[in-house]
């Protein structure tokens, strides 16, 4: 399962990227707490596919689809 | 100023961690933009306000000194050619405190950089108001006797500990040790598995995040009510730039009438004074008038932006916009220009993905600005009949300017929709990750003191080209008869060369002309073309210069192309200067200028060719 197929309200754990992720985003990513061990939430799952917001600490972040659906959760 | 023997302190940080405001508050209002050789971002620096020895620089805000983005690049060289060659005495790191985990990563980068280079530096912790609002606590002692650097816990809001912070930077002069901890991780981890230890160990304990910040996301980003209040905010920041705008706008130009009506006699009789009323007053300005629409428009997306509102705007346009290429971001820069280009070329800082503000620039240039509306005004109304359908619900003339606003949006749109498919991504580009702050209140005086500034990087860096360009038209149009008849200048002989241009879309030397002019400034259009129709004060006499346009029985073909034409042209030298200040390069606006204006004459032809078919 990915980060985007997270539904609003849940709550989950970074297991890994995604093979094809550049490098440059999979350090970005965990230098903002994306990191594999991270609790994530999804605190709000707008309608039509807007970005979703995701809650990592105490901090919330709006991810869309194409960089969530890189971040394996379980 | 003793400002070759001040200290140098080195502000530096990830966006949100209240470094601006950290700023503004240790040096009030003394700031400039500091000048480094060889580095291109700007920097402010300013004097502290109770020590004069002492300089504060500002460095661009970064999420990490590993740069993902051209821009980011830039910011992180910047501040380690600083430290290089030895142009910082002392660095603070700024940190938000509420979210430490997140600041520690990047201290920890800082740290090491510092050590590296033997610079001093120490971590104040901001925002602990927000901490005490929630009576939770974090050891900042512990922290510092960890990490062998001085913390402290600040608040750049209420002022909280800051004077312990300007005696820490005064005592600051050990650079900082390597940091060593019993952790064993790959390179890439071990910064945030530091962090996180360090953030467990010390950090605040609890849930930071109050439940209005969801409660009010829900509201926002609902698919009703949140598109609503879009549109009803949307439609407020219109006002706000038309309403607000327009008293001072009409004042600062009754101040330059008032100014030419004292000054203008005073000058000896001749090219001196026909010099200072046409080119001065007259060129300089219709560029100053609009000064205060950039103040107005910069104070409430300042507003939007501080209040925490921008970013869930972002969110709402992401989706629909990345169809055309672009991204949420682009949405306010867009926005903006609808009323001027200008402010929504600086709008587009906010951009930090390079490509995608790019192709925001594309855009913003075909957006429907508030320059092309008399030009909309006369050729409406000399084309379309006054009346009414539908029993007076529907005005042609109305709907003709809806149109030709339409066609301006649509234009853009698919600008930037076939060429960012069309042109293959070389660098690294930024993902849609966008941090959402909490909302806030704004603080005024830093909005103010971002207006005023924007506007004064506007009158001083633009105004210069502005003012050239001005000259020389003025010296086409003026030579060498003197300003007799525009026919018999220079101007007016390019006209006659031009006129095998205009004439396929049945326009004759005088529209030619009318429409050169126009370069400098799309309304100069309407004025050109009173002269030559012999109208005074064509621009408050809109209905008697459309009667004469009609008299001349220009095809009704031709002023649908004009309509047109002035759409998509890139008629504005003060954009094309703005863009070149912010790209750093002509490259942009050339091409951009070219290419439009390719595209503006091939539609107006076609145009042309269309209605004159039908018609
Ligand atoms: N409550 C509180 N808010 C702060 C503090 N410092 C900054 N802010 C707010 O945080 C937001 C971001 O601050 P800014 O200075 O623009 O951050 P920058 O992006 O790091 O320059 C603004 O709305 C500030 O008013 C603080 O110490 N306490």
């Amino acid at each position: 399962m990915t980060l985007w197929d997270l539904t609003q309200g849940a709550s989950a754990k970074v297991s890994s990227f995604k093979s094809n992720i550049q490098s440059g985003y999979r350090t970005r990513l965990s230098e903002l707490g994306f990191h594999p061990g991270e609790h994530i939430s999804c605190v709000l799952s707008p309608s039509l596919g807007a970005p979703k917001l995701y809650r990592v600490n105490n901090t919330v972040y709006s991810l869309d689809d194409s960089i969530a659906s890189l971040i394996e959760v379980a | 100023m003793p400002v070759a023997s001040a200290a140098k302190i080195a502000l530096i940080g990830s966006p949100n961690s209240g470094k601006s405001l950290l700023f503004n508050r240790l040096t009030g209002l003394n700031q400039k933009v500091a000048n480094f050789p060889g580095i291109t971002v700007d920097i402010a620096s300013g004097q502290s306000i109770d020590d004069s020895s002492i300089q504060y620089l500002d460095f661009p805000g970064v999420y990490s000194l590993q740069a993902l983005s051209g821009e980011e690049l830039v910011a992180v060289e910047a501040f380690t050619r600083a430290l290089e060659e030895d142009l910082l005495d002392t660095v603070i790191c700024i940190v938000d405190s509420t979210r430490l985990e997140k600041g520690l990563i990047f201290a920890l980068q800082v740290l090491e950089t510092c050590h590296r280079y033997n610079k001093p530096m120490l971590i104040a912790a901001n925002m602990v108001d927000v901490l005490d609002q929630h009576s939770m606590q974090f050891d900042p002692q512990g922290l510092a006797e960890t990490l062998k650097i001085p913390v402290l816990p600040i608040s750049a809001r209420t002022g909280l500990g800051l004077s312990e912070l300007a005696e820490a930077i005064a005592k600051a002069n050990v650079p900082p040790q390597k940091f060593e901890s019993d952790i064993i991780a790959s390179d890439e981890s071990i910064n945030h598995l530091h962090a996180q230890q360090l953030a467990e160990q010390h950090g605040p304990k609890g849930d930071l995040l109050i439940n209005t910040q969801t409660r009010l996301d829900s509201f926002f980003l609902h698919s009703w009510f949140g598109g609503l209040s879009f549109f009803v905010i949307m439609y407020l920041l219109f006002q706000s730039i038309f309403t607000w705008a327009s008293p001072v706008m009409d004042a600062v130009e009754a101040a330059i009438q008032w100014l030419a009506a004292v000054v203008l006699p005073i000058i000896p009789a001749g090219v001196a004074t026909d010099f200072a009323s046409d080119a001065i007053f007259g060129g300089i300005g219709a560029f100053l008038v609009f000064v205060p629409q950039i103040f107005v428009l910069t104070l409430v997306v300042g507003m939007l932006e501080d209040s925490g509102y921008l970013a869930r705007a972002a969110v709402i346009c992401h989706k629909p916009l990345r169809f055309f290429g672009l991204t949420g971001k682009s949405f306010i820069p867009m926005l903006s220009g609808v009323a001027c280009a200008i402010p929504g070329i600086y709008a587009a800082r906010t951009v930090e993905s390079t490509r995608k503000r790019w192709l925001t620039y594309l855009a913003i240039p075909l957006m429907p600005c508030s320059a092309r509306l008399p030009v909309y005004t006369l050729i409406i109304a000399a084309f379309i009949p006054a009346n009414k359908a539908l029993g007076g619900l529907v005005g042609w003339q109305g709907l003709a300017m809806f149109a030709i606003y339409l066609l301006g949006i649509v234009c853009a749109l698919m600008v930037t929709a076939i060429v960012s498919r069309s042109s293959a991504e070389l660098r690294t580009d930024l993902p849609f990750v966008l941090e959402m702050p909490p909302y806030r209140l704004p603080s005024w005086k830093p909005l103010l003191r971002n207006a005023w500034n924007r506007c004064k990087h506007f009158v001083t860096k633009a105004g210069k080209v502005i003012f050239m360009v001005t000259v020389v038209i003025w010296i086409l149009g003026y030579f060498p008869n003197y300003g007799e008849s525009l026919g018999g200048s220079w101007l007016g002989t390019m006209g006659q060369w031009i006129e095998p241009i205009f004439e396929p879309i049945g326009l004759d030397w005088r529209y030619g002309v009318a429409i050169l002019s126009s370069f400098l400034a799309r309304e100069v259009f309407v004025g050109t073309l009173g002269t030559m129709f012999g109208i005074e004060g064509a621009e408050e006499n809109f209905t008697s210069l459309a009667q004469q346009i009609q008299d001349s029985g220009l095809p009704l073909g031709s002023g649908a192309a004009l309509l047109v034409f002035f759409a998509i042209a890139l008629q504005c030298v003060s954009t094309l200067a703005v863009l070149q200040r912010e790209t750093g390069s002509w490259r942009l606006p050339v091409q951009l200028f070219i290419s439009y204006s390719i595209f503006a004459y091939v539609a107006a032809l076609t145009v042309f060719n269309l209605v004159e078919l039908f018609a």
